[in-house]
């Protein structure tokens, strides 16, 4: 390559001088312009012509898809992925959502407007802008005013440029060349350093995690397996009495069950069934009948299983007149207390299960005594 | 001949608009005076706004905006328009305001508040509210038009000594106005911002107005001097303000559904619900949406035509902004009707009567501002 000219450099006295040779110049000669100044000077984009900056739309698009990104990550984590319902509110809200996007598509911009015009537009890492070698540094910094025509993808023609500065009114002339290869530490070998060092941590990243992960020699990480706790129907030393389940404080109620505060059948006696006699209530009711009941009493509640024999024992016959005199609330109250040899329900049938359980004893008690005006009075087709 | 073609124009249409409000008036009061409130309130925030622009100037030292900053002093003429406007309308508290009513005290969230929500110290605080805002606009617009005269560079320092204590004044008065003529219509319901996000409007809608009337007298060339690097810097504080009524807006939303909170909540509700819910979703595109997608790009922020169309809309948003927070406690759903377009036609005419005897008060600049011409050079 050899030191190849990188600009022309016009040098001038006043800003206005200045202003005057880049419109003698500009389109007269092949090459990028450019100025050098002390200080800023209003106008002069407009007189080079320089195009406008792609920050500006470059930082709306990156806000963009910031907010399109983070909206749609929300609704798959909180949506779709792993719906948690926080606080009552739908899974779909979108008002949390908005702080986030809004966090998001500022992030997105300012890293766009930030890293974008370093490195694509300013062309960061650059170690040495080949003006710096310029002679008339030291001269644009303090009082000179610059004009250079660089190049621009074409060799430059210095003596034509030349003569269209000197022509224009520059005081001095020089031609400012590329700089020399720097050797080893050049800017691409550096940015192959960084992108390497970043590889490697990659590597070294996913090397560690599939390693501990397929051949467990030794547990890294127990995934908090080893803490200390109590566990269900194990012994603890952590109470005194050494169990590690605690009873329930007295008086707790479960949730969804009125506690029951009948204290005899005379006290049940006058207790109605609260349930309307529906096929659902009755389908219930039988349910609850066939799985706890009928073992001890019989499908037809008439006191003959075929456990009774094996046990010796003698379950009441629901279906006898003692039995049938019986108002809803005395035997809702045997369920819950048990009788004799009979154990209390509680536990196992809820309040209304309980009930249904009562109406489906009626429907048995009045279909195996069924009366005569029970049987529709209709002639026989 | 076209200016008192104008005038005349203008008064019949104020005249016009006075029957009408009169016959409003008659035939319900509480309609009458929730028009009277939202029209007053929009016609002072606008004032308001000028008046903390003005004094935000005379704080930082502003250099560029002193050739523009008779505009906004001019507007802020509108506080004193609206000083009788708001006696009057301390009328509208036993017919729109609950917390007047003795049996409001039996709800303990009222009766909580009854040391701040009642008539005598509510008139006391309308009344501090006016003169402390008289007092601002004798010193700051009252100064500015005799330093025309006598050309004494002093005005400026009295201005900056005294904007910090105005800044304080002005905080403390805003979030009175939002507390009491908004708030207190439901005086059960709390929003410690309240003040903030009236704050926010009652900017934007001084700066759009500053705006339009900047744009126009710059159309009659009211203005040499003042160009596209002026307008530019009114664009972007539009730009930004759109932006920061948003934030709390939505920050004051957020919150409140969030916790859910019976005596925060039912506010939204009552104005989610029903027509309310396009009502708020065209707030939403008119006040943020359509004025921050216009003014991203950067010459936007400077054309003419494009920033006059902005801040057209950015005052009618203002205004959708007050209505929906002030009309829904009349319980009947949004109302368009000849009641609300006489108070339109009144008010609008009144001001902008008002306005033009303003906008011959003076020079068209503060001519004796020793900064006058650093301003004029101003460049971004």
């Amino acid at each position: 390559m050899g030191n190849q000219p990188f600009s022309v450099l016009g040098l001038f006295d006043s800003a206005q001088e200045l202003m005057d040779a880049i419109r003698a110049v500009k389109g007269r000669v092949a090459g990028r312009l450019d100025a050098y100044t002390p200080y800023p000077i209003h106008g002069m984009e407009e007189a080079l012509g320089l195009r406008k900056s792609p920050v500006g739309g470059m930082v709306f698009v990156m806000g963009l898809i910031g907010a399109i990104s983070a909206l749609a990550f929300e609704l798959w984590t909180e949506g779709v992925d792993y719906p948690v319902v926080t606080a009552g509110k739908p899974v779909f809200s979108w008002q949390p959502f908005v702080p986030i996007m809004f966090e998001v598509t500022v992030l997105f911009a300012c890293f766009t407007a930030g890293l974008g015009m370093l490195f694509l537009l300013n062309r960061l890492p650059f170690f040495r802008h080949p003006m710096l070698g310029s002679k008339s540094m030291p001269l644009i910094t303090r009082d000179k005013f610059a004009l250079a025509v660089e190049a621009d993808g074409q060799d430059l023609d210095v003596a034509a440029i030349s003569s269209a500065l000197r022509a224009a009114g520059a005081r001095a002339i020089e031609v400012v060349e590329q700089p020399a290869p720097l050797g080893p530490v050049s800017p691409n070998f550096l940015l192959r350093v960084a992108a390497g060092a970043g590889i490697a941590c990659l590597a070294a990243g996913y090397l560690t995690y599939w390693g501990v992960k397929l051949f467990p020699v030794t547990v890294p990480m127990v995934h908090m397996l080893d803490q200390p706790r109590l566990d269900p129907q194990r012994a603890d030393g952590f109470f005194k009495d050494g169990f590690g389940m605690r009873m329930p404080v007295p008086g707790t109620v479960p949730r969804g069950q009125v506690p029951f505060t009948l204290r005899g059948p005379g006290d049940a006696a006058g207790l109605g069934n609260p349930l309307p006699r529906t096929e659902s209530v009755l389908g219930k009711g039988r349910q609850a009948f066939l799985t706890y009941c009928s073992v001890c009493h019989g499908a037809l509640a008439n006191g003959q299983p075929s456990m009774t024999a094996a046990y010796g024992a003698k379950p009441a016959n629901l279906m006898s007149e003692k039995f049938r005199d019986y108002s809803d609330g005395e035997i809702y109250d045997v369920i819950i207390r048990g009788k004799n040899a009979m154990p209390s329900y509680s536990a196992d049938l809820s309040g209304d299960e309980c009930w249904s359980v009562v109406h489906y004893v009626r429907a048995l008690q009045r279909a195996l005594n069924a009366k005569d005006s029970d049987i529709p009075m209709e002639a026989p087709k | 001949m076209r200016r008192e073609g104008v005038t005349r124009v203008l008064a019949a249409g104020a005249a016009a608009g006075l029957a009408g409000v009169a016959a409003c008036f008659v035939s319900g009061r509480e309609r009458f005076w929730a028009n009277w409130i939202l029209w007053f309130l929009f016609l002072l925030t606008i004032g308001l706004g000028c008046l903390f622009l003005v004094a935000l100037e005379h704080l930082v030292a502003a250099r560029w905006s002193v050739p523009l900053r008779r505009v906004p002093e001019r507007l802020s003429g509108l506080v004193l328009l609206m000083a009788p406007a708001a006696l009057l309308a301390l009328f509208s508290l036993p017919v729109l305001y609950p917390w007047t009513a003795p049996e409001s005290l039996k709800d303990p969230l009222i009766a909580g508040k009854a040391a701040w929500l009642n008539v005598p110290f509510f008139a006391l605080r309308v009344v501090a509210c006016i003169g402390g805002w008289i007092l601002g606009y004798r010193i700051f617009v009252g100064g500015s038009l005799r330093q025309d005269r006598e050309k004494d560079p002093r005005f400026n320092v009295r201005a900056r000594r005294f904007a910090p204590a105005f800044m304080i004044l002005f905080g403390i008065t805003v979030t009175v106005v939002a507390f009491d003529w908004i708030s207190s219509l439901e005086p059960a319901w709390y929003s410690d911002v309240l003040g903030v996000y009236l704050f926010a409007g009652t900017f934007l809608a001084g700066l759009a107005a500053t705006t339009l009337v900047v744009l126009h007298l710059m159309a009659r060339g009211r203005l040499p001097g003042v160009g596209p690097d002026h307008v530019y810097n009114l664009g972007g504080f539009l730009f930004a303000f759109t932006v920061f009524w948003s934030y709390i807006g939505f920050s004051q939303y957020l919150l409140m559904w969030y916790a859910n909170m019976p005596e925060e909540v039912f506010w939204y509700k009552e104005r989610l619900e029903g027509l309310w819910g396009p009502l708020v979703l065209a707030l939403a595109v008119l006040h943020f949406f359509v004025p921050f997608f216009v003014l991203i790009p950067r010459d936007a922020k400077s054309e003419p035509r494009r920033l006059t169309g902005v801040a057209t809309l950015m005052l009618a948003a203002h205004w959708l902004d007050l209505y929906w927070m002030i009309f829904p406690v009349l319980g009947k759903g949004p109302l368009f009707g000849w009641p609300e377009l006489s108070f339109a036609v009144f008010f609008i005419s009144a001001g902008l009567l008002w306005l033009r005897r303003d906008l011959a008060r003076g020079a068209d600049m503060p001519m004796g501002d020793p900064f006058l011409r650093e301003g004029l050079e101003f460049r971004l």
